[in-house]
This record gives C-alpha cells, structure tokens and sequence, in this order.
C-alpha cells in the first residue's frame, strides 16, 4: 500500500496524541520537585497526601512530584534547566535560594497571582515571614516550609540525671551544664547539628545572630566577627567538655531516637521522625533555641520556599493554584501535623504540635535568613560548613583563625 | 570507499559521538567562564588553568589522588596475585567455593555497600567499634576522622578490586604452561622455589597491567564510596580529583574550571602511558 509523506506524519501525529501526547485542552500536567516528597522522616506521607487531595479538588492539573535530597535541590534544578526542562514547582531550601534567583529562572510567585488572589491570599498569612522573605518588596518565592530550630529533649534522661524536664535549659551555659550531667549517667549529652549533610548555615546564622552578630553585614561578609568567634566557641565547648559527642549530624539524629542521646538542637522539620522514634522508648519533649549571652535568642527560619520554574502561561496560573493550595490553611495545617513545619496562618497555629510553642512564639521575633552575595553564595555557604563549621565545633579547630580564613575565601566567592 | 572502511564507520561514528566529540567539547568548555545555564559564556583563553594552578585544594586533591593509588596498588597487585595463586595450587571444589564468595563483593551494588558501611562504622552504634570497645581497644570515629577517613575508604574499596584481579590473576594461571611447573618438580625444586622462578616471571604482564589500571583508576574506583560516605571531608581528607572535579562541575557549575580539571588529568594520564609504552619498547 502506497502512503504519502505527509499523510504517513499526519498518522503518527494523531497516534501519538492518542498515546498521551499534549494537547491544548486536556488537563494540565506541572511537575513539582520537593525534598520532602517520597521521604520515610521528612514529612513524605504528609507532601504525598497533599498531592492527592490537590489533584482530587483540581480535575484540570496534574501534579507530577519527584523527590531529591536537599543537598541536591539546587543542583538538580540547574542541570535541568541547562537541559531545558525544569520542573514548574520547585521546593528550594532558603540557604540555597540567592543562588536559585541568580542562576534559574524564577519567575517571581507575586507576579503570576491575580492581584486580588494574592491580597485575600496572604492577607491571613504572618506578615513578619513574608517581609522577611521578600526580595526588593516582591515575594520571589512563597514561604511554605518554614521551621526554626529548637532543643528537643529526652525527659526520661533529664529524670534519669536529676535535672527537672519541666525547667529545660534557656542558655548555653545551661545546656552545656545539663548535657554534662546527662554524660555522667553513661548517656550522650547534647548535639547541636550545626554540621549537617544538608549544607545549610540556618543554625550557624542562629548561633552567630544569638550571639550578637552576623555572617553578612549588608554586602560586607562578618563571619569572622567577634561574636560569630564567640558564638562558635561556646559549641565547640560543648565537644572540648565531652558534653556534646563529635560525630555527624545524621549518627546524632540517630543516637537521639534510640534514646542514648538527651538534647538535640536542630529544625523543627525533624519532629515528625523524632516523635516516630520516641514512640514507646521515651518522653520526647521539645523548647525554644537556646539563649548565647545576654541578648535574646535569635534563630532565623530554615525550610523552603515555593518558586516557579515555567514561563508558560497555562503551567504559570496551574502552579499558583497549587501554591494557593499548599499554602493555605489546610495545606500548612498538613505540614504542621506531618512534619513539623510551622503553620504560617495564625489561624491554624492550634495545628502545630504544643510542644513547639516556645519555637512559634520565637518565629514571632524570627530574624530573616541572609545570603552571601552573588552568584557563588552556595558554594560560600559550602565552604563555611565544611572549612569552619565543623572542624571548629567537631574537630577542635582554633575559632578565630579557621574562620578568619574561611572569611577570606568566601569574600574572594563573593566579590567575582 | 573500499575494503575494511565501510564496515567501521559505526565504529567510527559512534566513538566520534560519545568519546572524541564530548572530548573537544571538554576542551572547548575549558576556555570558558559558563555556568551551563547562562545564555552568555565568556571566553576566559588560560584563564581556568591559570586559577586551577592557583588554587592548593586541587593540589591537595591531585596529592590525595596519589595517596589512593599507592594505598590500592597493593589490593590490585600483591593480594589478588597471592589469593589466586594458593587457589590455584589446590584445584578442587573447595577452591570454586571459595573463589565464588571471593567474587562475591564484585557483583554487589556499589550505592548498597557504601550504606552497609556507614551503619558498621557508626561511631558510637557500629558493629566496628561495638566489637572494639568490648574487646577494651580504642574505638576511632572512622569516616569522621581526617587521619583514619582516607585509608578507611581504601579499605572498603579494596574488596571489590581483590575479587576483581584475583578473576584476572585466576585466567592468568590457567593459560601458565604447567609443563615447566612439571619440570621444575621433577628437578626437586621445592613449590616456594617454583612460584618464585616460575610461575611469578610468567605472570609479569598481568601484574603489570594491572598496576597500570590501578594508577589510572583507583581514584575513580573510591568515587561512590567518597560522595556517600565522607562528601570529600572531614576537611577535605578524602577528596581526590574526581571528586574535587565532580563537585566543581556539578555542585558549584563552574563547568569552565571543572573542564579545565579534566583536560589536566586527561594530559596526565597520557603522559604516563606514553612513559609506559616507551619503557615497554626500551626493556623489549
């Protein structure tokens, strides 16, 4: 049988429609790249319900989700965006997203909204976050997993080494105290997770903003201030005095859901997987982040924002759907339940857990994240953890040299 | 076109799409400052080679990737040579069995093994150090240590290279003329004598060879087991240059400066084996 050319294209053209091709009225397929997504600890189940329910509600988008650790958000999102295909929606934590608006291409969330959907939006949302996240004024991307960190306790060790779980410490003299009178009971002390596998520096800027000072003084980089030495010095006390063990984040998080371990100082994120393994073994208990000197504790916000990846005007209106939805209050009464994360509505702040109080009443006060200036802030942000950060706090390294190195480095990052 | 031409052009074609293509465009990629999504990469010439001279964590990096080489090469030469070689002098059903469980860790996923060894070197829960604090002996933070995190990674990747060299060691011995082993008996010569005179000169090239690939790629054999286990630290202590190349590229995109990287490995590694070649024309 003889065909023409063009009628044999015509064929496979409407073959490969019928097969599941795009078509312009069909349902509208978004992908959507999360860290959370697909995760046993961080909040998986919670982000995959999420998903359903959305789609349910939503006959006309299709969500397709993928899961990649945190480490690799960034990466992932450049490498396929050199290939030309980027997701719609990315979850992209807050240290990695100066680089993300240098590098990607982000359309700003507040741009795509209609106006009036945007003022009703966040006109129930904490105003503190979102002025804090903004960038010139413009919300770039939308505040969605937000947690500070906090001290989670085994009240069963503070018993256990007659320390009274109803006083938990307030200061890091007070914890250094606790977690060395927990060690003399044959169990871990304390663990701050300032080093983590993840490479963020939220609790380094915690620590450093705690003790008065900063990593980023305008465009000026301070990490090797005064009180950033000072800061890190009082948790590289912790290692010096045996109170806190010098091992990795992860063998921590672990060491504390088995019970050996009786402070742990880290995101709120991680409650869902802590709770799960303190299930049955011991009372898990949780406080706001420690004070370090005189001045009031001041944590800044960790987790993620929303940011859109497409300039398709369909796949645009599609994502703020989705983001409408995320973050509304089901979305983060959902989040605060399976995760940890803390309800950015006032309205559904009864859904996050009451131990995380002391955390909620100090995101009231959070003090915004800061970003190394230019286009390398991650791999400046990279170099303070793994130069100063841990062989400082893990490893004995001297505070004030190995961070006025550190600083000069990231200044050279930062100035090309 | 005539004779044997036609007949390699797929050959042809596909090393110039996947080998010798990709290979100019890493060099193309080495004169520029691009970070493979900006629409606007900038000629920098020398530029990237320049900064890569200049900066000690490549040193560092290129030195470590020594370190590895001379740790494995007896993993990849010595030890495979001396398992093959009892094996081989006791054929039987014994030495299949214990052959197949010598080549187990060959065929085992390499992501799986880095995880398996993280929980038996947990520092404090590790099987490692659980035996080792009851047996009163000191109980090290393995990865977590810069003085034990390098010769650790060599030790958990040397399995996988034993198993593979004893296999190539063990088709070695099987094609050895046997009749001179014969001779060598019958001449009273005792069985150290014979696998010093004997069997060990008949076995040169292999062992050669094999020290050979070793150099070249015992710092791409560690490559898994350094990006899960250590990340190139603590303080940068098991970084070697694949690694220091890999997150160059692929964590900070300074595709130029990584590419640069590459070109400088890709001319070492040329050096050495025109060094080889040269000796190997000279000692025949």
């Amino acid at each position: 049988m003889k065909r023409s050319l063009p009628a044999a294209v015509a064929a496979a053209a409407l073959v490969l429609t019928a097969c599941g091709g795009p078509s312009a009225d069909g349902p509208v397929e978004i992908g959507f790249l999360s860290y959370n997504y697909g995760t046993p600890d961080l909040g998986g189940a919670g982000m995959a319900q999420l998903v359903d329910t959305f789609e349910a509600e939503h006959p006309g988008i299709r969500i397709v989700p993928r899961g990649v650790p945190t480490a690799e958000v960034l990466t992932t999102l450049r490498a396929e965006t050199a290939a030309g295909s980027p997701p719609a929606v990315a979850q992209i934590g807050w240290s990695k997203m100066a680089e993300a608006y240098a590098s990607l291409p982000v359309t700003a969330v507040q741009e795509i909204a209609p106006p009036d959907q945007w003022a009703e939006h966040t006109a129930g949302m904490a105003q503190n976050v979102l002025a804090a996240v903004a960038d010139d004024g413009v919300v770039r991307a939308m505040p969605f997993g937000m947690s500070v960190p906090a001290l989670f306790y085994n009240a069963d060790l503070f018993r256990a080494a007659g320390l009274d779980p109803d006083r938990p410490p307030t200061t890091i003299a007070e914890v250094q105290a606790a977690a060395l009178a927990i060690r003399a009971t044959g169990n871990e002390g304390v663990y701050v997770a300032i080093a983590d596998a993840g490479k963020s520096d939220y609790l380094t800027q915690s620590v450093v903003n705690s003790a008065g000072g900063a990593l980023v003084d305008g465009d000026a980089v301070t990490v090797d201030s005064p009180e950033a030495v000072a800061g890190l010095t009082a948790v590289a006390a912790l290692t010096a005095t045996g109170a806190q063990p010098a091992i990795a984040a992860a063998d921590a998080v672990a060491q504390f859901g088995g019970g050996r371990l009786g402070m742990l100082v880290v995101s709120t994120a991680v409650l869902g997987g802590l709770e799960r393994s303190a299930e049955g073994v011991f009372e898990l208990r949780a406080t706001g982040f420690p004070r370090f000197g005189d001045g009031p504790a001041r944590p800044t916000y960790s987790g993620a924002g929303l940011a859109v990846l497409t300039d398709d005007p369909r796949e645009q209106a599609a994502a703020w759907e989705f983001i409408r939805f995320l973050t509304s209050d089901r979305g983060f009464t959902t989040l605060a339940e399976t995760i940890g994360y803390l309800p950015l509505r006032p309205a559904v702040a009864g859904a996050a857990d009451p131990r995380l109080a002391a955390s909620l009443a100090q995101l009231e006060e959070v003090t915004p994240y800061t970003a190394f200036p230019g286009e390398n802030a991650n791999q400046a942000v990279v170099a303070l953890q793994d130069e100063a950060v841990e062989p400082i706090v893990l490893r004995g390294a001297d505070p004030s040299t190995t961070l006025r190195a550190v600083a000069e480095r990231i200044r050279a990052l930062t100035a090309s | 076109m005539t004779g044997a031409r036609p007949y390699l052009a797929p050959l042809v074609l596909a090393l110039a799409v996947w080998v010798y293509g990709p290979l100019v465009w890493t060099g193309a990629l080495s004169l520029l400052d691009w970070d493979l999504t900006s629409p606007d990469p900038e000629f920098v010439g020398w530029g990237n080679f320049a900064a890569l001279a200049a900066d000690p964590r490549f040193a560092d990096a290129v030195a470590r990737t020594g370190l590895y080489v001379l740790g494995m090469l007896p993993f990849a030469t010595v030890v495979p040579l001396g398992l093959a070689i009892l094996l081989w002098r006791r054929p039987g059903r014994a030495s299949h069995v214990y052959r197949a469980l010598l080549f187990a860790p060959v065929v085992l996923a390499p992501v799986a093994t880095a995880i398996s060894w993280r929980f038996v070197l947990h520092p404090l829960q590790g099987v490692a150090n659980t035996v080792l604090g009851a047996l009163g002996l000191p109980t090290p933070n393995w990865l977590g240590d810069p003085a034990t995190a390098l010769p650790v990674i060599v030790a958990i990747t040397a399995g996988k290279i034993v198993a593979l060299n004893l296999l190539l060691f063990g088709a070695a011995l099987a094609g050895l003329d046997r009749r001179l082993v014969d001779a060598a008996r019958v001449e009273g010569a005792t069985e150290a004598e014979i696998t010093r005179h004997v069997v060990l000169p008949q076995l040169t090239r292999t062992t050669a060879g094999l020290a050979l690939l070793c150099v070249v790629v015992a710092g791409q054999w560690v490559f898994t087991n350094v990006a899960l286990l250590t990340d190139g630290g603590p303080d940068g202590s098991t970084d070697n240059v694949y690694h220091w190349l890999y997150t160059t590229g692929f964590t900070f995109f300074d595709a130029g400066r990584a590419s640069a990287a590459a070109v400088v490995v890709l001319a070492a590694l040329a050096l050495l084996f025109g060094a080889g070649a040269l000796l190997r024309r000279r000692a025949s």
